[in-house]
């Protein structure tokens, strides 16, 4: 049995902030341009992928968030076992879209680490190292954005009020965490 | 630091950007086909000047993708912003 | 003891709240709100320093930002001292220390003083004419200069304090709180606008907060009072937020700025503990207006820079505004109305007025009858020619002015006096204006530039934009404020306004004086010392640009930028050279608007957070394990274990020792990883590598090389084809991005029509390398389901495992020339079956090595590292590395530039291996390659690109670059070093096992 180590340790409590990894999530990128990869993977998995930039969808299972024209990341509502890194809905896509060769698929569960914040001095704290302009973004439900946080990119998904997830490359996310809490000490 | 409205993601600022060099410069096809000459032009001479030029970007912090855009050099004002593929809205 | 100068209460002051500080050692006492240079004038302290090139002794000039003279030295000799700090602008508190400047060894007895009795030896260009020949001697001046010169000391100690920076995104962006900005912000924010309000003083309302004056009034009241009640109101606006202590110190394009917000520097030392001393706002404004106000101008005349001169507005503001009366015979020099505004507070403060000084003749204005009134002496027509007293203003001489101001005439009146005020009228700070890339226009009649043609979204309004009086101001900034604001209307639309000063002004830009011109010394730039006659030289020797005149006089290069006398510079030129001030322009002013310390502009990138840290998933274990650590780009890569007392040679030895001779495992996590999925995958791994890659069998791995067009090698790595459609890319670990990038480039834009994604995996795996004759062993304990054997599991091929439940990739692949096995495993696992390598290893004395043996093993084997090996000016060909560019392959990337005329040459430098005559001399990594040492010139015929002593080999071995060395096997070189000349042969590259015996071994 192989352990599972985490890449950020704890939670960290700021006044009106707070911040911790949210693991494992799995995570998928998935890719197309055809409009039969947006009906098959709505159809696979019951869930509309967004077309408009900047935003996202939910359905009970998933989340998508769009990157680009053609390139989305879906990721689990709820974490998934730490003992194994068998993804159904991975499996079920890549039967739909890879085989059938629509799109691509990659897993990109470990690429990424899930920080989520929570509390009303999140864009407080992006404004002090990121230059993308968060005063709409803040007030729209589901936004996401792809940027830059103290030289580190980054996807923003604002989930709800006071609450938003930010997904940074695991090798820099210690890096970036520590940043973020030297900051947000300060705020 | 230029705003740069990137045809897929909107405004954002310049250091969200890679500047990717002269813009309309298209590979040849057929490069074995080329003489020396013909083949330096492709590959070393870019025109640089001063006042509208064609440049290519990549929105390399955000969506990845590659544009083109029309930036007047004398003063960094951006003309107009285009995809890949489309012709310049101006001359 | 020193005078008490404190006449009453002023508007900032609070007096229940003293305040002792310390200057040039001695104590003194002010209160709550003042700045340094109110204290001390409180004080009757006017000497505050010394010049920079004459060291004459200078005072307080001003009340503002622009102060050229009153430069002082905080807290020196501690971690927080800070050179060339403004007296004005610094607010004290209790346990302040500040020192003069440009004076050894004090203030008042000053050695460089000497200077100002040489001056006739130090005219403009002095330093250039002297040292330019002969150079060898500038070292010597260079010593003298420095020591007598020095603007101030800068920090020895680390800076204790914390700096932010901020981005902020607004609608409007408001620079100014004076009365003109104050409404601004108030349309701005009333019409559901976001707006930042920011001002350089602690306190809103500019200039005109502290006018209670009966002849400036607006609906009825006088104009302080009315503006202070706009202030309250604005505070309560939702969509306003104000900053004070913050100066905007540039302007940039697209409407971006940089300020600096104060935090701290009011505070005493004790509580400034963990709190961020400045912070760099970096603003995005949709629309920025600017009402920035204006400067007073000086004078120009005869020894105009005695302590004791200053600004006739800065004299009121200190009276009015900090209570401080000057001087105790106050005398007032002006060519306008704005010194009589000065007069009325002084008398209304019952501060002695001996004359005042108007160089206008015909002059009336209901200010003027009023000073009358009061019985002061007014010399009208009259021009000051000179002023005596060394370290305090005591005497002005005076004369009568021609009539066309071009001479003086009559007899010459002497008039005592410890203080004098000048105004010359107002100048528009202009300055953010022309950083942003606006452009100037020279209104005639008062002599001004005002703003013409903005090139962003942004207006100037009020006192900088050339609105110099209260009914101006008002009359025409609501209504541009509505129109540029696109709004319907304001709050401001049908004020009643009283202003009462006369708006003729009689300018003069250099007043003439019954001396020759050779005689004066009339600063126009006080804090470089650039005299009228500097100017005047300069023209007289040939210049003519403002901008070499400025650069050859230094006039307006120094720490103010010459807020005060660049106006005046420019007038003496067009006057001198009868050019047209319109025609002649303005010198450029560039940010920042005043200076930045160091920790502002770098922030919190400092320390730990200088530059970004990436980390592999087992970053822990190796520092558990004793890992040195090496930067590649911004990865922390684990350089060498060493054990116990090894330094790293010995580290080394051991550890490429046991790599080869039994087991060794290699984090290679950092290796840049793509997945390349579409039907097309093959293709464009066909037009992106030199090598064919349709035939590649899924489930083998194959190594490639990627050229840029110019046929240049740009990276390397083994490709995996793990489906029909499916690869997953290798890259270098510094190449990552920026092959990741280059791939979606030629996607995107030449080859559109292929159906390939590529999708960055790097930090979605642990990348565990083990080698060596025991590897498979260690791994088959681990990976028990699987069939090692090299029928089923070949060199260059791949299998997917598992791992308990964790399913993973295994390459069996080698960059050490060992039998070596590559598992990638998905990051948060990868620890745990690091740990289980180790401990299946065990036995096999299993050794963990760094980046300094894999380059060693790979360089025993000739395996290259693109951008150590080569640097963008090598073909494969050049790397003898043939074989690998196909010659059937229609096209590449680079193809057709490896037969240009240039890259054919048989004599480019060429990799080869090269062996030490002494096979214990290991060479140095760049030292140069030549031929015959006796030949003169030595012929450069390359350098040592890697080198190390081999303990697989028990010899040293090196790679180099060598001009035509491919045909030069055996062939003896030389490598000429510091103290002797060490002899090489030319080698095959691959130093061990060129069979490739022991990757099946
Ligand atoms: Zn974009």
């Amino acid at each position: 049995m192989l352990s599972y180590n985490q890449a950020l340790k704890g939670k960290k409590i700021f006044q009106d902030l707070q911040m911790e990894e949210i693991k494992p999530i799995m995570k998928l990128i998935i890719r197309g341009k055809k409009r039969e990869f947006i009906s098959a993977v709505g159809k696979s998995l019951n869930i509309l992928l967004p077309t408009e930039s900047n935003t996202s969808t939910q359905s009970d299972k998933l989340t998508a968030l769009w990157l680009s024209p053609d390139e989305w990341m879906l990721f689990s509502n709820e974490t998934v076992r730490e003992d194994s890194n068998h993804y159904e809905i991975k499996e079920l896509l890549s039967n739909k879209i890879s085989i059938k060769n629509l799109g691509a698929i990659t897993d990109v569960t470990d690429q990424f680490v899930m920080i989520e914040l929570k509390g009303n001095k999140i864009y407080e704290l992006f404004q002090t190292g990121s230059p993308f302009n968060f005063n709409d973004f803040q007030n729209k439900k589901g936004a996401v954005t792809q940027t830059i946080l103290n030289k580190i990119d980054i996807i923003v998904h604002n989930l709800d009020k006071n609450v938003a997830n930010l997904f940074v490359r695991r090798s820099f996310s210690q890096h970036l965490f520590s940043w973020m809490n030297d900051a947000a000490s300060r705020l | 630091m230029f705003i740069i409205n990137c045809p897929f993601c909107g405004e954002r600022e310049q250091s969200e950007f890679k500047a990717g060099g002269e813009a309309h410069i298209i590979r040849p096809k057929q490069p074995t086909e080329l003489s020396d000459d013909q083949w330096a032009e492709y590959l070393f001479m870019r025109k640089n000047i001063k006042g509208i030029q064609f440049e290519r970007w990549n929105h390399a912090h955000g969506c990845r993708k590659w544009f083109n855009l029309v930036r007047d050099t004398s003063n960094d004002e951006i003309k107009a912003v285009y995809k890949m593929g489309e012709k310049p809205p101006i001359k | 003891m020193t005078k008490n100068l404190r006449v009453k209460t002023g508007k900032a002051i609070d007096e229940t709240y003293r305040i002792s500080f310390k200057f040039n050692g001695s104590t003194y006492y002010g209160f709550k709100g003042d700045t340094l240079a109110s204290a001390l004038l409180a004080n009757d302290i006017h000497l505050v320093g010394r010049s920079f090139k004459y060291h004459r002794p200078r005072g307080i000039m001003t009340a503002g930002s622009e102060e050229p003279n009153a430069i002082v030295q905080l807290h020196d000799n501690s971690s927080r001292t800070e050179p060339n700090v403004r007296a004005t602008e610094v607010e004290i508190y209790e346990g302040l220390e500040a020192s003069s400047q440009n004076c050894w060894p004090s203030v008042n007895f000053d050695v460089g003083g000497i200077n100002n009795f040489l001056s006739p030896l130090l005219p403009a260009g002095f330093y250039y004419k002297t040292f330019m020949w002969p150079a060898s001697f500038w070292e010597k001046y260079e010593y003298f200069i420095r020591k007598s010169a020095g603007l101030g000391k800068s920090p020895t100690k680390p800076d204790p304090d914390i700096y932010e920076h901020k981005y902020i995104h607004c609608d409007v962006l408001v620079i100014g709180a004076g009365i003109s900005g104050i409404m601004a912000a108030k349309i701005a924010a009333k019409n559901n606008l976001k707006t930042l309000l920011v001002d350089e003083k602690p306190n809103l309302g500019g200039s005109t907060i502290y006018q209670n004056s009966d002849h400036f009034k607006i609906n009825n009241q006088n104009s302080g009072s009315w503006v202070e009640k706009e202030i309250n109101e604005i505070k309560k606006l939702e969509n306003l937020e104000i900053k004070t202590r913050t100066t905007v110190v540039a302007y940039h394009g697209y409407n971006f700025l940089l300020a600096r917000q104060n935090l701290t520097d009011h505070l005493p030392i004790e509580q400034r503990k963990n709190k961020t001393r400045h912070r760099l706002l970096k603003i995005r404004a949709k629309k920025v207006i600017t009402a920035t106000g204006s400067i007073e101008r000086p004078m120009i005349f005869d020894n105009n820079d005695r302590p004791g001169i200053l600004l006739s507005s800065a004299i009121k503001k200190y009276a009015d505004y900090f209570g401080i009366a000057c001087g105790e015979k106050n005398i007032l020099f002006t060519n306008n109305d704005s010194a009589y505004e000065t007069a009325i507070s002084l008398i209304e403060k019952g501060i002695n007025i001996e004359a005042i000084i108007d160089n206008r003749e015909e002059i009336n204005s209901k200010l003027i009858y009023e000073v009358e009134k009061n019985n002061i002496k007014i010399f009208k027509g009259y021009t000051i020619i000179d002023t005596s007293g060394y370290k305090r203003i005591n005497k002005i001489s005076i004369m009568q002015l021609s009539k066309d101001g071009q001479k003086v005439v009559g007899s010459k009146i002497n008039l005592s006096c410890d203080c004098l005020g000048i105004s010359g009228g107002w100048t528009p700070a202009v300055h953010l204006f022309t950083q942003s890339g606006g452009k100037l226009r020279f209104r005639e009649e008062d002599q001004v530039f005002i703003p013409n043609t903005y090139p962003s979204d942004q207006l100037s309004i009020g006192a900088c934009n050339g609105n110099l009086t209260l009914d101006e101001i008002l009359r025409t900034t609501p209504e541009s404020l509505i129109k540029f604001l696109n709004v319907k209307s304001s709050d401001y639309d049908n004020l009643e306004v009283l202003s009462e000063a006369n708006k003729f002004k009689r300018n003069i830009w250099l007043l003439p004086s019954n001396k020759v011109l050779g005689k004066t010394k009339s600063f126009v730039d006080y804090q470089n010392d650039a005299t009228s006659k500097d100017i005047k030289l300069a023209l007289r020797e040939g210049f003519r640009s403002i901008e070499h005149v400025k650069r050859y006089t230094t006039t307006g290069m120094g720490t103010d930028q010459g807020k005060l006398g660049n106006m005046h510079a420019l007038g003496i030129i067009s006057e001198t050279t009868g050019t047209k001030m319109g025609e002649l322009g303005t010198t450029t002013f560039r940010p920042p608007y005043t200076p930045l310390t160091f920790g502002t502009i770098v922030g919190r990138n400092v320390g730990e957070y200088f530059d970004v840290i990436r980390k592999t998933p087992l970053h822990d274990w190796h520092i558990d394990n004793n890992a040195e650590f090496e930067n590649v780009g911004q990865w922390k890569r684990a350089w060498y274990y060493p054990r116990n007392t090894e330094d790293m040679h010995q580290a080394v030895q051991r550890e490429s020792k046991a790599a080869r001779a039994s087991a060794g495992i290699l984090d290679a996590s950092t290796l840049g990883k793509i997945d390349i999925q579409g039907t097309d995958a093959s293709e464009f791994l066909n037009r992106v590598y030199t090598n064919a890659w349709s035939k590649l069998a899924i489930g083998k791995c194959k190594y490639g090389l990627m050229l840029n067009e110019d046929g240049m090698v740009y990276d390397d790595g083994v490709t995996t084809r793990l489906g029909e459609n499916h690869y997953i890319m290798t890259t270098t670990t510094g190449g990552a991005a920026n092959v990741m990038s280059k791939l979606e480039d030629y996607l995107q834009t030449e080859w559109p029509e292929l159906d390939v994604y590529l999708t960055s995996v790097t930090d979605h795996y642990a990348t565990i390398s083990v080698c060596g004759s025991n590897s498979k062993k260690i791994i088959s304990k681990i990976i028990t389901d699987v069939d090692f054997s090299d029928e089923s599991f070949p060199h260059m091929s791949f299998k997917n495992v598992k791992i308990g439940k964790i399913s993973c990739r295994i390459m069996r692949i080698s960059f050490t020339g060992e039998l070596s096995y590559e598992i990638n495993v998905q990051a948060n696992y990868g620890k745990s079956v690091w740990e289980k390598c180790m401990e299946a290893g065990k036995e096999f004395n299993i050794t963990p090595y760094g980046t300094e043996t894999m380059h060693l093993l790979r360089a025993e084997k000739g395996f290259i590292i693109v951008g150590q090996d080569t640097d963008a000016t090598m073909t494969p060909i050049d790397l003898q590395m043939d074989w690998i560019v196909s010659k059937k392959k229609y096209d590449f990337i680079g193809k057709r530039s490896l037969y240009r005329s240039d890259t054919i040459r048989e004599d480019r430098k060429q990799l080869v291996g090269l062996l030490t005559d002494n096979p214990d001399e290991v060479l140095e990594e760049g030292a140069q390659i030549v031929g015959d040492i006796k030949k003169s010139p030595i012929e450069m015929l390359g350098h040592v690109t890697s080198s190390y002593f081999s303990p697989n080999l028990r010899k040293s071995i090196a790679l180099g670059v060598v001009k035509g060395g491919k045909n030069m096997m055996g062939q003896k070189l030389t490598i000429p070093m510091e103290k002797k000349n060490i002899n090489v042969t030319v080698s095959d590259p691959v130093f061990l096992d060129k069979e490739n015996k022991k990757l099946n071994a």
